[in-house]
C-alpha cells in the first residue's frame, strides 16, 4: 500500500527528534556531572579487576569521593552501601537495576543497609497510611530484595517505623544541621500541599540518619560508605556529607546511575505510572502486553530503519533490555545500523522478562519466610548511653 | 645488539623519542656525540630504578657507536642542586658520593663504560659560571625564555627561588647545553625547551631528549592508582627512593633483601589493560636490560614483545621478575641479598 503524501518526511523528522532527545539526555548527564563536580567512573572502570555490567555499559556512570571505598574494596575493609526504598508499591525492573549494583557491591565487600522508607512514603502522600506502606513493605518489597539474592549475613534491611531507633539517630543528626541549609536544599514550601513536618523531618534527618547509621559504633563505627543514586539526589548526599563531617564520620562517597526509561517513553519507569513499569509481580501476560505496546526509540516504517537505524538512547526496550540481559553492548551497535527492528527485539525483551518474572516471583515466594534473617534489629545505644 | 631505532620504539622503555635522525642531526658538529642523563637522590638510598637511566644511556651509547658513531655516555650526580633542597645539605654531599660510588660500582659489574661527574666538581668554576652568566643574560632579554625558566619551577616554590634569581634552573640549563641527548624520566620539557632554544640562537647541535616510562610504586593494589590521578603520565620520582614517602615500595640496591622485594611483585597491581601502569613490568624491564649488559647482547631479550602477545602474564611475569631482578641486579650488589631478613 503506497504510504500518504508527506508521511515519510513526518516518519524521519520523528527520527530527528528522537536523536534530539538521546543528545539532550546525554547532554544531561554531562552537565550535571560537570556541576556537580562529579568524576566519571571510567577511571574505576579501567583500574577495578573486574567492574560492574552496568558499570562497562555507562549505566552507572559518575562518582564522588569514591577512592576511600576503593581502598576499602581493595585491601577487603568494613565498607558500606545505603540504598533506601520507597514501599509504594511492589518493585519493578527499575529497581533491579540498581540492586544488581548492590549485588555487586555486596560480592566486593560491602555491607548493603536498605532502609525501607515507608515513613516517607505516608508524610509525602505516596500511600494512604503508615500501615499500609507497611503492609507493602514486608508483603512485597523485602520479600523480592531478598529473591535477588543478598547474602544474609551482609544485608540489613529495616522498615523506618519498626526501626525507631532511626529516629533518635535522626534527631542526633539534626542538630548537626540548620533549618537553613536544609530549606536551601529542599526547598519546602510552607503552603505548599504535601509540605508538612513530617516531610521536613524526613528528608533532613532521617534521611541522613540513614546514610550515615552504618558508622554508628554498633555498627562498627566511622567506615567508608556509599550511596548509590539518581544525578538529582547530588544536593542530598552534599548535606549528608556535611552532617557526616561534624559527626567526625567519613563523609559518604555516592555513585550515580542513569534512570530506566519507562515503557510508555514519559520519563523514567515509576510505580506512579503502571504502563511505564514491568512490575516483579507482573503476569508473563501483563508484561508481555506492556512490552509490545511499548514506545520504542525505532521508526515506524521498516525500510527507514533499516537504513537509518533506531536510537536506542531513549528506547525503553533497549533500556530493559541492556540493563537486565545482554551481556555487551553489541545491540546498541544492533540498533543504530538498523540490523535489528523493534519487532524482533521486542519478541526477545518479552522472553526474557518472562522468564525472569517466573523466576524471581518463584524466589520470592521462598523469600517470604526467610525475611527475620535480612531484618536489622540492633539498638541504637551509643547516643543514649 | 639493539640498534638505535629498535630502541628508540620499544614501547615498555621509551614513552617518547626523537627520531633516529634527529639524534644523528648532531653528530660531527661538536665532537662525539653526548648521551646524558642527571639525577639528584634522597637520604632513603638507591632505587633501582635509576638504573634504567644508566643502563639507557649505556644502550644508546653502545647503538651510536656499532653504528660508527662516536659517541659517549654520561651521568651526572647533581648533588650541588640535592644539597640545595635539603636541610643536612653537608649529608647530601656524602650521599651524592655514594651515589657516584653506584655508578662506578654499575660500571665495574656491567660494563657500561658510563662517564659520572659530580655536580660540585664543575658549577663553582669560572668556566661555568661564566657561561651561566650568558644564559642568564640571555634568558632576561628575552620575554618568553624567562616564562619558561619560572615554569620550570613548582609554583609552590617560584617566589622563593625568583628571590635566588632562579639559579638551580639556570644551573641545569647551563649544565645540558652542550648535550646531544638527554635521556630522563617523562615529564615537562621545560629545561630542555629553554636549551633548545638557546642552542639554536647560538648554533649549537640541537639538544634532543628522550623520555622513558614513569616509575612506579610496588606492593599497591589497583585502588592506590585509581586514587591517583595522572599517576600513567609521571608515576613517581625514579631516583628519589622516598618519592612520595613510598620508600618501602621501592626496591633499593645493597638494603631491599629478597623475601621483602618478592613480596612487593606479588602485591604490585598488575593491570589487565597493557595501556595502564605495570610496576612490575617495569622493574623487569630493567632487570632484562641488566641481563643484556652481561650477557654481551645489549639487547631486551623480547620481554616487552612477550608481555604484549600475552606470552608472559600474570603470575608468570611475576615470577619472571622476581628470578631476573635477584639474579641480574641485586645479587650482583648484595651478597647477602638472598638471605638478609
Amino acid at each position: 500500500m503506497p504510504t500518504p503524501p508527506g508521511f515519510e518526511a513526518a516518519v524521519h523528522e520523528e527520527f530527528e527528534r528522537k536523536r534530539a532527545l538521546a543528545n539532550r539526555e546525554e547532554d544531561y548527564y554531562a552537565e550535571k556531572t560537570d556541576a556537580f563536580g562529579l568524576k566519571s567512573l571510567d577511571r574505576f572502570v579501567r583500574y577495578h579487576p573486574d567492574p560492574s555490567a552496568l558499570m562497562h555499559k555507562g549505566v552507572s556512570f559518575a562518582h564522588n569521593d569514591l577512592e576511600g571505598v576503593a581502598n576499602a574494596m581493595a585491601k577487603g575493609n568494613p565498607w558500606a552501601v545505603i540504598s533506601g526504598l520507597n514501599p509504594s508499591g511492589p518493585l519493578h525492573l527499575g529497581h533491579k537495576a540498581v540492586f544488581d549494583e548492590l549485588l555487586w557491591m555486596q560480592a566486593n565487600g560491602a555491607d548493603i543497609y536498605i532502609p525501607i522508607t515507608n515513613d516517607e512514603s505516608y508524610v509525602v502522600g505516596k500511600s494512604g497510611s503508615l500501615a499500609d506502606s507497611r503492609r507493602i513493605a514486608y508483603e512485597q518489597v523485602i520479600p523480592s530484595i531478598i529473591a535477588f539474592g543478598f547474602d544474609a549475613a551482609k544485608t540489613h534491611i529495616y522498615v523506618d517505623s519498626d526501626y525507631p531507633d532511626i529516629y533518635n539517630a535522626a534527631m542526633d543528626v539534626s542538630a548537626k544541621l540548620t533549618l537553613n541549609k536544609a530549606f536551601g536544599v529542599f526547598g519546602f514550601d510552607k503552603k505548599e500541599e504535601g509540605e508538612n513536618p513530617g516531610t521536613m523531618f524526613y528528608r533532613a534527618a532521617v534521611q541522613i540518619a540513614q546514610i550515615l547509621l552504618p558508622q554508628y559504633a554498633e555498627f562498627g563505627g566511622p567506615k567508608p560508605t556509599l550511596v548509590p543514586v539518581g544525578i538529582d539526589q547530588h544536593p542530598y548526599i552534599l548535606l549528608a556529607r556535611d552532617v557526616a563531617e561534624r559527626k567526625g564520620f567519613i563523609p559518604p562517597a555516592e555513585m550515580t546511575l542513569k534512570f530506566m526509561w519507562g515503557l510508555d517513553g514519559k520519563g523514567k519507569m515509576s510505580a506512579s505510572r503502571p504502563n511505564s513499569a514491568v512490575f516483579l509481580t507482573d503476569s508473563a501476560d501483563a508484561a508481555r502486553k506492556k512490552i509490545k505496546g511499548a514506545y520504542t526509540g525505532g521508526s515506524v516504517l521498516r525500510a527507514h530503519q533499516e537504513i537509518h537505524g533506531g536510537v536506542p538512547q531513549i528506547c525503553p526496550v533497549y533500556s530493559l533490555r541492556s540493563y537486565h540481559f545482554e551481556k555487551d553492548t553489541s545491540l546498541k551497535d544492533e540498533c543504530e545500523t538498523g540490523r535489528i527492528l523493534c519487532g524482533p527485539c521486542k519478541t526477545r525483551a518479552i522472553e526474557d522478562v518472562v522468564q525472569y518474572l517466573e523466576e524471581h516471583q518463584r524466589r520470592r515466594d521462598i523469600a517470604r519466610g526467610r525475611i527475620d534473617e535480612y531484618l536489622l534489629r540492633t539498638p541504637l545505644r551509643s547516643i543514649l548511653e | 645488539m639493539m640498534d638505535l631505532e629498535t630502541l628508540l620504539h620499544e614501547k615498555t622503555l621509551v614513552r617518547e623519542a626523537p627520531t633516529r635522525s634527529d639524534i644523528l642531526s648532531g653528530v660531527g658538529k661538536s665532537g662525539p656525540l653526548s648521551v646524558f642523563y642527571g639525577e639528584t637522590f634522597d637520604e632513603f638510598g638507591h632505587p633501582i630504578d635509576s638504573l634504567k637511566y644508566y643502563f639507557g644511556v649505556a644502550y644508546i651509547t653502545k647503538a651510536l657507536l656499532a653504528e660508527g658513531i662516536d659517541a659517549n655516555g654520561t651521568i651526572l650526580i647533581a648533588d650541588t642542586a640535592a644539597q640545595r633542597n635539603a636541610e643536612n645539605g653537608s649529608d647530601m654531599l656524602r650521599r651524592g658520593r655514594e651515589r657516584f660510588g653506584l655508578v662506578e660500582e654499575v660500571n665495574g659489574v656491567y660494563g657500561t663504560g658510563l662517564e659520572v661527574m659530580r655536580m660540585s666538581d664543575f658549577v663553582g668554576t669560572e668556566a661555568f659560571v661564566q657561561r651561566r652568566q650568558e644564559i642568564i643574560a640571555m634568558c632576561e632579554s628575552d620575554d618568553s625564555l624567562m616564562d619558561l625558566v619560572r615554569l620550570s619551577v613548582p609554583e609552590s616554590r617560584r617566589a622563593e627561588e625568583e628571590k635566588k634569581g632562579f639559579l638551580y634552573s639556570f644551573d641545569e640549563i647551563t649544565t645540558i647545553m652542550d648535550v646531544h641527548v638527554k635521556v630522563g624520566p617523562p615529564r615537562e620539557d621545560v629545561y630542555d625547551r629553554i636549551a633548545r632554544s638557546i642552542a639554536k640562537f647560538k648554533g649549537l647541535p640541537p639538544l634532543t631528549s628522550v623520555y622513558f616510562t614513569p616509575t612506579f610504586p610496588l606492593g599497591m593494589d589497583w585502588s592506590y592508582f585509581f586514587a591517583h590521578e595522572g599517576i600513567e603520565d609521571h608515576g613517581i620520582t625514579a631516583y628519589k627512593a622516598g618519592s612520595k614517602r613510598l620508600q618501602r615500595n621501592r626496591i633499593l640496591i645493597g638494603r631491599s633483601s629478597r623475601s621483602h622485594v618478592d613480596a612487593l611483585i606479588d602485591q604490585s597491581f598488575m593491570p589487565s589493560d597493557p595501556s595502564l601502569p605495570n610496576p612490575v613490568l617495569d622493574v623487569g624491564v630493567i632487570a632484562q636490560m641488566a641481563k643484556g649488559c652481561i650477557d654481551g647482547s645489549w639487547s631486551m631479550d623480547g620481554l616487552g614483545r612477550k608481555y604484549r602477545t600475552g606470552e608472559l602474564r600474570g603470575d608468570a611475569l611475576r615470577s619472571y621478575v622476581k628470578d631476573s631482578v635477584a639474579q641480574n641486579i641485586m645479587e650482583r650488589f648484595d651478597d647477602a641479598y638472598a638471605t638478609r631478613v
